[in-house]
């Protein structure tokens, strides 16, 4: 006993001179100051926003996309931003949005679908306060809350319209989350797009039931893999497991949400990214006019804020881009409608 | 006296196991270049700070007590249940199903049914692996686990069907949530404005209930004597196999209370992302945890369960200070964990060599008294 106490006492003077040298962090809030006092004129000027998103910032897909254009959005404006991640559970998400809140961050985004309730229950504590949330178009009648959604289908179609051209075996593969929100219209939309191509072909979907679990989002597309699919596509930061199952069997995948041909440069053939500039940019616009909330904003191909970024290090035959570059430009001028299921 | 300050310092490792943990995150710290001094007063200002702070660390604190008082009950019984994340959802979603549709009841009569409604769904969730342990051999450990990943999928068919949300359903997002509770169908807040609710006090009072089960009561003696041998137990007249149940049983109704307590205390509906922890937020298995963390006691469990919530909440709160990756927020978590486990490890190899240094200073004692007790096979009273 006498060498553990020995041990830690060495450990913790160790950390401390450390610590003591330890360099910090720049702007570091005074946490002995009580969050709802936090009133600095200088940096009231300058607009501050937190985000609180459930998976981390590199996920490849929902959460990633908020922060690239948060990243994106900083080079163009005078703003101050605090991300936290990993809050899938929700009762943590509620504390940090209240906190964020508290501390003054005059635009609070809930990141997520499941963050509905906590800001309808938070938003009232702090009329001055705009809050945000998404994927829906719910604001719940709060005059401080904003909602976004993104018209995911489109870009599903497109890749749809792509993935059929491309699969030679006529069997491709989904692997998606929940029959949810953004993730379902992708999914329908990427299905519909295949259909509309060549109806003949055995479109497999896959709704794994989480968000989360790389491992069975692999395990789906082993599955889909061994029924014959050369093409796949999926939703949701899960879809890393699925995406490197493709690499390994040699088949084509396409992305959304964000930018995946980074993690996989020689089987991504193109992503459906988003752009959530172009929405940050009209609350930001309407916050500037004392419009704290009550609006909904969508993004979609017409308005910039899904883009399909086609992947260099892929050779994607000509017809196939062209049928691409036709169909987006079908969807944004309204010649092509998507039919849903 | 060597023996009392074994006991004390026994009692104090769970939170060296903590402190050390903590350093190691300190070290972690400031490699990420962040002040550690900094991050872990936020931590503390995040967890106890203010009213609203230590409000949410008992909120956090109260699915842990009630799953960790559950584990003490099991580990008495010498079973492991791990399936508290699989209880906390049955009971969560029993609850939650009460709640929404027998809205003409009175608020009261709703909320009591909605908790008992926790509490026998948890029942018979820790209750089937018990049964199975008792009459057919099953490891209690794997069949809890995959008891988890049942309770999983049940949650997810309910939430993205018959107990979807009506306004979801209707919606293109189609949010795998329940209908909310109306404000009637809500736990009382105690520490207004903040979400303190009544469900914490519940805890508590069921800590203390559960302690006299244990250690005043013939069904508790009955457990523990299970728990300590059951050959001997059953040569006394218990009924092991019962008894056995029971412990599951038990364990599964006080994590089905969490996990209703849940519902109608603070999120007044359930969500699903698919997965359990996006609702426990790991409660059931940080429930076993604190439990560790309190000696296995009922009421020690109660401050180890305030502790496991500071923690939990205060680290948010020093993502969010900081703005470190969130992920290292998940490895402070999991090296408390890993410490508090081994140190529990450490505590009964402690105890076994005093246990074997008392008996060969008896020995000596015995020799130079020239007492023949234990020869002769008397017992001493």
């Amino acid at each position: 006993m006498k060498n553990l106490v020995k041990y830690l006492s060495l450990l913790l003077i160790f950390v401390f001179v450390l610590a003591a040298c330890g360099k910090p962090t720049a702007d570091e809030p005074s946490v002995a100051e009580e969050p709802e006092v936090v009133k600095e004129p200088e940096v009231a000027e300058k607009l501050r926003i937190a985000i609180v998103s459930p998976s981390e910032y590199n996920d490849f897909a929902f959460t990633q996309s908020i922060y690239d254009a948060m990243t994106l959005f900083e080079t163009t404006h005078d703003i101050e931003w605090a991300f936290s991640g990993m809050m899938f559970n929700v009762d943590d998400a509620a504390a940090a949005l209240r906190d964020y809140a508290a501390q003054g961050y005059q635009l609070v985004i809930g990141h997520g679908s499941q963050y509905g309730s906590s800001m309808q229950e938070i938003a009232p504590d702090f009329p001055e306060t705009s809050f945000a949330w998404g994927t829906t178009v719910e604001t719940f009648g709060q005059p401080n809350i904003y909602a976004y959604e993104a018209a995911s289908h489109e870009g599903g179609y497109v890749m749809g319209v792509m993935a059929a051209m491309l699969s030679k075996t006529k069997v491709i593969g989904v692997v998606g989350p929940i029959e949810t929100g953004d993730a379902k219209l992708y999914v329908d939309g990427f299905v519909a797009g295949v259909l509309a191509t060549d109806p003949t072909i055995n479109v497999r979907v896959t709704y794994i039931g989480s968000f989360g679990d790389i491992a069975l989002a692999a395990e789906a597309a082993e599955t889909h893999l061994a029924a014959g699919a050369d093409v796949m596509t999926g939703t949701a930061q899960m879809v890393v497991g699925a995406i490197g199952k493709c690499e390994e069997a040699g088949a084509y995948w396409f992305g959304t949400q964000a930018e995946q041909s980074t993690f996989a440069p020689n089987t991504v053939v193109a992503s459906q990214v988003y752009h959530w500039e172009v929405v940050l940019e009209d609350m930001v616009a309407r916050r500037a006019k004392n419009q704290l909330g009550g609006e909904y904003f969508l993004i979609n191909l017409a308005n910039g804020g899904q883009v399909i970024a086609f992947n260099e290090n892929v050779t994607i035959p000509a017809e196939v881009m062209e049928a691409a570059q036709a169909t987006i430009q079908g969807i944004i001028d309204g010649t092509i409608t998507i039919n849903l299921p | 006296m060597k023996s009392r300050l074994g006991q004390i310092i026994d009692a104090f490792l769970p939170l060296f196991a903590t402190l050390a943990a903590l350093l190691v995150g300190a070290i972690m710290l400031i490699a990420l270049g962040v002040n550690p001094l900094v991050a872990y007063q936020a931590l503390l200002q995040g967890a106890f700070g203010s009213k609203n702070a230590f409000a949410e660390t008992l909120v956090r604190a109260t699915p842990l007590l009630l799953i960790g008082v559950g584990i003490c009950i099991a580990y008495r019984g010498n079973v492991i249940n791990i399936g508290g994340e699989g209880q906390m959802i049955m009971g969560a979603l029993v609850g939650a199903y009460i709640g929404v549709t027998l809205t003409n009841f009175p608020g009261w009569l709703n909320i009591t049914l909605g908790l008992l409604g926790g509490v026998v769904a948890g029942a018979i969730w820790g209750g089937i692996p018990g049964v199975l342990k008792a009459y057919f051999n099953v490891n209690e450990i794997l069949s809890t686990v995959m008891m988890n990943a049942i309770a999983v999928q049940f949650k997810n068919y309910y939430l993205t069907g018959s107990l979807m949300d009506p306004s979801q359903a209707d919606m293109a997002s189609k949010i795998p949530q329940s209908a909310r509770l109306e404000e009637i169908f809500r736990l009382p807040r105690l520490w207004q404005p903040t979400r303190l609710h009544l469900g914490s006090l519940i805890a508590v009072i069921l800590a203390i209930l559960v302690y006299i089960l244990l250690w005043h009561t013939t069904t508790g003696y009955r457990i523990r004597a299970v728990g300590q041998n059951p050959h001997a137990a059953k040569y006394a007249g218990v009924k092991v196999k019962r008894y056995i149940v029971l412990a599951l049983l038990l364990s599964g109704a006080l994590a089905g209370l969490a996990g209703a307590t849940q519902v109608y205390g603070v999120n007044y509906r359930m969500i699903t992302d698919g997965s359990a922890t996006g609702f426990t937020g790991g409660a059931g298995f940080n429930g076993i945890v604190a439990a560790l963390f309190g000696q296995l006691h009922p009421i020690l469990t109660i401050p180890a369960s305030v502790l496991f919530g500071a923690l939990i909440v205060g680290a948010n709160a020093m993502q969010r200070v900081t703005q470190i990756p969130s992920a290292l927020i998940t490895a402070l978590n999991g090296l408390v964990v890993v410490f508090v486990v081994s140190s529990d490890y450490w505590r009964i190899r402690r105890q076994r060599r005093r246990v074997s240094t008392d008996d060969s200073s008896d020995e000596e004692s015995y020799l130079q008294s020239g007492d023949n007790s234990r020869t002769t096979g008397e017992v001493t009273p």
